[in-house]
């Protein structure tokens, strides 16, 4: 930021150099398309999405809807004593971590992955069927999606029929794969993956659009096979997109979802599969608490926020795009 | 830096203006509360029973039928007839606290609320306003149905705000159907020459036997469904096994009116540890813990299970399915399942028919603060009971819908009953007066000794049974399924799963973390290795002790008491 | 594009090797099984549609009906309501995506300007937006106080400038090179020139991607129905209408919860429908028309765009 700033001042020929908040304002008329570009929506901004703060004192009250704000009974961290305070509190987190840590990992590179096998693919026409296709599952209903799931994983289903097949399991035997609480995050890992991974490729796929194909025709003349073209153009060619949304999501780690966790889960996997939102679904939305599930979401913006600024704080040590 | 400074600052001041404009927001709304109440009494004085035509809207918090007016039904049509008034339905879609929640905070309400789950949320905000009078001046038939039961829905500052939806007139009419109840193959009981299956151990032993004399058939003995919300369905057996009704979490004494919880008693080890034997020998379905209800279902018109318990309403599409199929070919009658009054023992007199009690008091229907007249919505209620609506909203019009017989009985004829489909009772207005308003209960006698409920009227259930249906019944010499159980008796708290319950209350935080727990424990103890049930057992308890389950047990003791007390 | 695209696969063709051809069998064996599991659930939800309601209680319904019937679709498209909701839903559907994209497109270009002096304070200002809300009820209150609710602005303004699209545009706005946009000055054309006539047309590859997302955020979308609008039936979106359609079909099953356990005696008629059947009926309702907008917009996908611009 400091070296914007300062190149900015060098730039423009002046009479004479105007300095501080006058400076700013001479800026900001040259630059008034730009502000006109901005600013109305600045102000979308605060209206729509700052104005409704306020809200954040609701987790400081015992908050009745029907009383005005100012004879709501305030009663200071209770709320986040209970988030907080609650035995499973630390396994709920760490399930919350885990899985969206799943989600962000393996979301990431097999969307990625898929994106550069997919820009391999020569013939149009089949390229946009797998393209499609890969993107259908995406708009099935994580219920209807979970119903199948559970179809498939169930003791008579096809993943335990082909096991017997196989012989890696005895008939009679077979697994009771929702039932066994340290499958859970892998069960929602490839379900999350087998849901989004083609709709996550699309911007992935948008962005090798950028890439100059003089590079590619270069780096054959060179000689480079097609693993290297992948590494050395394709990639970079990407890079600036993938870190700004892996720094977008980093701020999301606390975000793993609701609907699948809630739909796969049950009370053999409960241990591994309740997260911070169910959690606040059943303690707060449920019971009408809309204070709790305010707390919640406080810890979580913080918690955001740091991640947030660290992550871009990495991003601009190591010399690469980032988020601001 | 010190530009980044001053940018700060400005979205620091940014946010804190933000904030101050919207609390002032927040507070001018709280201004227009006084008045728009003051508007809506205002409103009372006014307005005589005019006979003008007039739309109210109702919001129902139970997601029902679709959105639309009363008045585009055969019923609601002639309603509007008698009284003028037209009602604009809307049914809840989406989460009830939600929904409730922006109502309350916007302190917009639509005439009539049925706040169903959110009863308490409402209340304590003020939404709802007394009935005391208006049904003094304008209710005749509310007196005459609810009686002295008004005094079991009343608020603690000894006002009426809600009333309840069903209330029990006459003799009450136990259901021909079974409730709920153990349910067995046809078949199974075919071949072991139809006993009379009193205990759990008999019902079990019948399945075992059965299973092991067909064992290439691949047949599974019992499943249960735990499905979300549904798992009381594998939770609740023990009260019933006790001989009690279902009460929810509680067996309450009928003498002392004491409530006990089950869920760490004997008899909740005694059905896991039966549930325990069968899946070490292999007869109990282990995906039950995983299954969705879907599943269940599938499973249950799969022909292979032998046996299960629930409540009829939640198993009902699978029976329909499985009758349906035995009609078209009777040779598939074995595969449908026959209930059975099972208890632990058999000096123990089961309960499993849903007894005449007191009205429900966690759910409701109320006129709220913003309603323009609450005096003809009252007056609308008031018809609405009055017997003839009462019949015509259960069976209809007489000639198009049901006939009576030389006896004064009513039926309905074959021809009738094929023409009663969905589409039929959506047009008709069946589905949208069949609940959710003040009504009789089901169950309730009408003064010319017909049942209300159509349903319940022998006649009609007589001739929905099939020739097998009739055997296997004369095997056992009842006419219906619910002779097979015990005779009901009233009990005047029951239901105690409706007693309403403030929201983040420690009941419903009892309630809350027993569920949990249960959810949770359960699955390990049925599967567990037989050896290891009791240390599974004791983790269980170690758990569930730290609940405060006396305070629970104490506060339900209380309700029922009041309940009883009001009525007395 | 196709040109370039022609051009390309020449080339390669003349240097396939042994390693090449390898890598293309094992990249479409597994673009083929990879097709086979995402179409599996599409076309077990199809079957599930096309299958008569009480038949598929029995589950066992994998990629055929057992018993074909078309009653299910007859359940929904005999509500009369629905075509009106459609009606909505695509209305917002395009007047919300294209307002976004215009206005994200708007925002980012001015914040991909590293000499704007607004520039981080905006940024910062609609990133922190992502990790936060002020709740339910105060956003509600909100749209009330602004006079939005039971109007169909409710469906615009809330969502007009989607933080994530907006940085993925500005990502590829600050990916265009710069000569580009130094051309545009040289040419003497202001801010609003280079934004329109250079940089909208340079980035339609993200257009298009972040059209296809808000549109089909917009065209799923029924909480704020349900929210805001649930009592006016004539600003009901089609998504909207179809969750009413599945809990009428789930009342009528009997399966309503307490209520049932209540009102079960009174004798309910059995019914045709089951909500496992709406609800696959109204999957691919709901989602078809939003799938076929996705050929439309994938051209703007393929390789080569860039190019045409840049040369040309």
């Amino acid at each position: 930021m400091e070296t914007n700033a300062i190149e900015t001042t060098s730039m423009p020929p002046l009479k004479e150099k105007p300095k501080g908040i006058k400076l700013f304002f001479v800026k900001l008329l040259q630059q008034r398309a730009l502000v006109i570009m901005s600013v109305p929506f600045l102000i979308w901004l605060i209206l729509f999405k700052y104005v409704p703060i306020w809200g954040w004192t609701i987790a400081f009250q015992d908050y009745k809807p029907a009383l005005g704000f100012w004879d709501q009974k305030w009663i200071g961290f209770h709320h986040f004593e209970f988030l907080f305070g609650d035995d499973r509190f630390l396994r709920v987190l760490r399930n919350t971590l885990a899985m969206s840590a799943i989600n962000l990992v393996f979301g990431f590179l097999t969307a990625i992955i898929l994106a550069l096998l997919l820009n391999e693919i020569r013939k149009v026409a089949f390229k946009r069927v797998v393209q499609t296709v890969s993107y259908l599952p995406h708009f099935i209903s994580w219920v209807v999606a979970a119903s199948i799931i559970q179809t498939t994983l169930s003791p008579d289903g096809i993943i335990n029929e082909l096991l017997v097949w196989f012989g890696f399991v005895n008939e009679g035997n077979e697994i009771l794969f929702l039932g066994i609480p340290e499958y859970f995050w892998t069960i929602f890992g490839a379900s999350s993956i087998w849901k989004d991974i083609g709709w996550n490729t699309i911007v992935y796929l948008a962005a090798m659009t950028t890439i100059d194909p003089a590079q590619y025709e270069a780096a054959e003349i060179d000689g480079a096979n097609r693993l290297q073209k992948m590494t050395f153009i394709t990639l970079p060619g990407i890079k600036s997109v993938v870190i700004v949304l892996l720094i977008m999501n980093i701020g999301y780690l606390l975000e793993s979802g609701f609907e699948p966790q809630y739909l796969l889960g049950n009370g053999m996997n409960v241990d591994y599969s309740e997260n911070i939102d169910i959690f606040v679904l059943k303690y707060g939305i449920a019971q009408s608490n809309f204070s709790l599930s305010i707390a919640a979401g406080m810890f979580k913006t913080v918690v955001s926020f740091i991640l947030l600024f660290v992550a871009n704080n990495v991003a601009k040590r190591m010399g690469e795009s980032r988020l601001f | 830096m010190k530009k980044n400074k001053v940018l700060l600052l400005s979205l620091a001041a940014a946010l804190m203006l933000s904030a101050v404009t919207a609390c002032s927001g927040n507070n001018s709304n709280n201004t227009d509360k006084p008045t728009a109440t003051n508007a809506a009494t205002g409103d009372n004085g006014g307005s005589e029973p005019t006979k003008e035509k007039v739309t109210y809207t109702i919001y129902n918090g139970v997601a029902g039928s679709k959105d639309g007016n009363t008045n585009e039904t055969t019923i609601g049509k002639m309603l509007e007839d008698q009284t003028g008034v037209n009602f604009k339905l809307e049914f809840l879609v989406g989460d009830l606290n939600t929904k409730i929640g922006t109502m309350i905070a916007a302190n917009e309400y639509p005439d009539v609320l049925i706040p169903d789950a959110a009863m308490e949320e409402v209340m304590n905000a003020g939404a709802f306003i007394p009935l005391d009078e208006l049904i003094e001046e304008h209710g005749p038939n509310i007196k005459r149905v609810y009686g002295n039961k008004l005094d079991q829905m009343r608020s603690a500052d000894g006002k009426l705000y809600i009333l309840p939806i069903a209330a029990q007139v006459g003799e009450f009419i136990p259901d021909p159907e079974a409730g709920a109840g153990f349910w067995i193959q046809r078949r199974v009981l075919e071949e072991a020459g139809y006993p009379v299956v009193k205990t759990l151990d008999q019902y079990i032993k019948l399945i075992e036997d059965y299973e092991a004399k067909h064992k290439d058939e691949k047949l599974t003995g019992l499943i249960s469904l735990t499905h979300d919300w549904r798992f009381f369905a594998t939770a609740n057996p023990p009260m019933h096994l006790m001989g009690y009704p279902n009460d929810g979490n509680v067996m309450i004494n009928g003498d002392t009116l004491e409530a006990k919880t089950y869920a760490g008693d004997e008899a909740t080890k005694k059905w896991l540890k039966t549930l325990n034997d069968l899946n070490a020998k292999g007869l109990f379905d282990k995906a039950s813990f995983v299954d969705n209800y879907d599943q269940y279902i599938a499973k249950l018109t799969s022909h292979n299970v032998l046996g299960f318990f629930d409540y009829k309403w939640q198993v009902d599409n699978a029976l329909n399915v499985l009758k349906d199929a035995a009609r078209k070919d009777p040779s598939l009658d074995k595969y449908r399942y026959f209930p059975l009054p099972i208890t632990f023992d058999e000096s123990i007199t089961d309960a499993y028919i849903d007894a005449e009690g007191g009205v429900v008091t966690n759910r409701g229907i109320g006129i709220t603060v913003s309603a323009k007249d609450p005096v003809r919505i009252i007056e609308y209620f008031d018809n609405l009971l009055k017997e003839e609506n009462q019949i015509l909203t259960s069976w209809g019009i007489k000639g198009e819908t049901y006939e009576v017989n030389e006896e004064g009985r009513y039926y309905r004829t074959q021809e009738q009953i094929d023409k009663i489909n969905e589409a039929f009772n959506e047009e008709f207005g069946f589905k949208y007066y069949s609940w959710n308003w003040p009504m009789y209960g089901a169950n309730s006698t009408l003064s010319d000794g017909n049942a209300k409920g159509v349903a319940i009227q022998p006649e009609v259930f007589q001739m929905s049974l099939t020739e097998a249906d009739k055997a296997i019944l004369g095997k056992y010499g009842v006419q219906t399924y619910s002779q097979m159980f015990a005779k009901p008796v009233f009990r005047p708290w029951y239901p105690a799963w409706g007693f309403a319950k403030e929201q983040n209350s420690p009941e419903i935080m009892w309630e809350t973390k027993k569920d949990e727990l249960t959810k949770k424990y359960y699955p390990k103890m049925v599967l567990a290795d037989p050896g290891k049930f009791e240390s599974v057992w004791e983790d269980y308890m170690k758990e569930f002790g730290k609940l405060d389950t006396a305070g629970y047990e104490k506060w339900t003791t209380e309700k029922a008491k009041a309940k009883v007390e009001a009525v007395k | 594009m196709a040109a370039s695209d022609v051009k390309l696969n020449k080339k390669y063709k003349i240097q396939t090797s042994i390693g090449d051809r390898i890598f293309d069998i094992c990249n479409y064996t597994f673009m083929i099984l990879l097709m086979i599991v995402t179409l599996y659930p599409f076309i077990n939800v199809l079957a599930v549609s096309l299958n008569d309601a009480q038949d598929s209680l029995k589950g066992g319904i994998y990629l055929l009906p057992r018993v074909w019937s078309l009653d299910n679709y007859q359940y929904i498209f005999k509500e009369a309501t629905i075509f009106h909701a459609t009606l909505i839903s695509i209305l917002r559907t395009v007047i919300g995506t294209v307002l976004t994209v215009l206005c994200s497109a708007m925002v980012a270009f001015s914040i991909s300007r590293q000499d704007f002096v607004l520039r981080k304070f905006v940024t910062v200002a609609f990133i922190l937006t992502m990790y936060f809300n002020g709740g339910l009820i105060p956003t509600f209150l909100l749209m009330r106080d602004m006079n939005l609710v039971g109007s169909f602005w409710v469906y615009i303004w809330p969502g007009l400038i989607g933080v994530f699209n907006l940085i993925i545009i500005r990502s590829f706005i600050e990916n265009l090179p710069e000569s580009i946009l130094e051309s545009g000055k040289i040419d003497g054309a202001g801010d609003f020139r280079t934004f329109f006539s250079i940089v909208l047309p340079l980035t339609t590859p993200v257009l298009a991607t972040v059209a296809l997302f808000s549109g089909v955020s917009q065209w799923n979308s029924w909480f704020d129905v349900f929210l805001y609008n649930s009592s006016h039936i004539d600003l009901s979106t089609l998504q909207y209408e179809l969750q009413k359609i599945l809990q009428n079909s789930n009342t009528t099953a009997g399966t309503s919860g307490m209520d049932g356990m209540i009102s079960g005696a009174n004798g309910a008629q059995q019914n045709t429908v089951t909500p496992l059947s709406v609800r696959a009926t109204m999957t691919i309702v709901a989602s078809v028309p939003i799938i076929m907008v996705y050929p439309f917009l994938q051209k703007y996908f393929v390789k080569g765009m860039m190019v045409g611009g840049v040369k040309g």
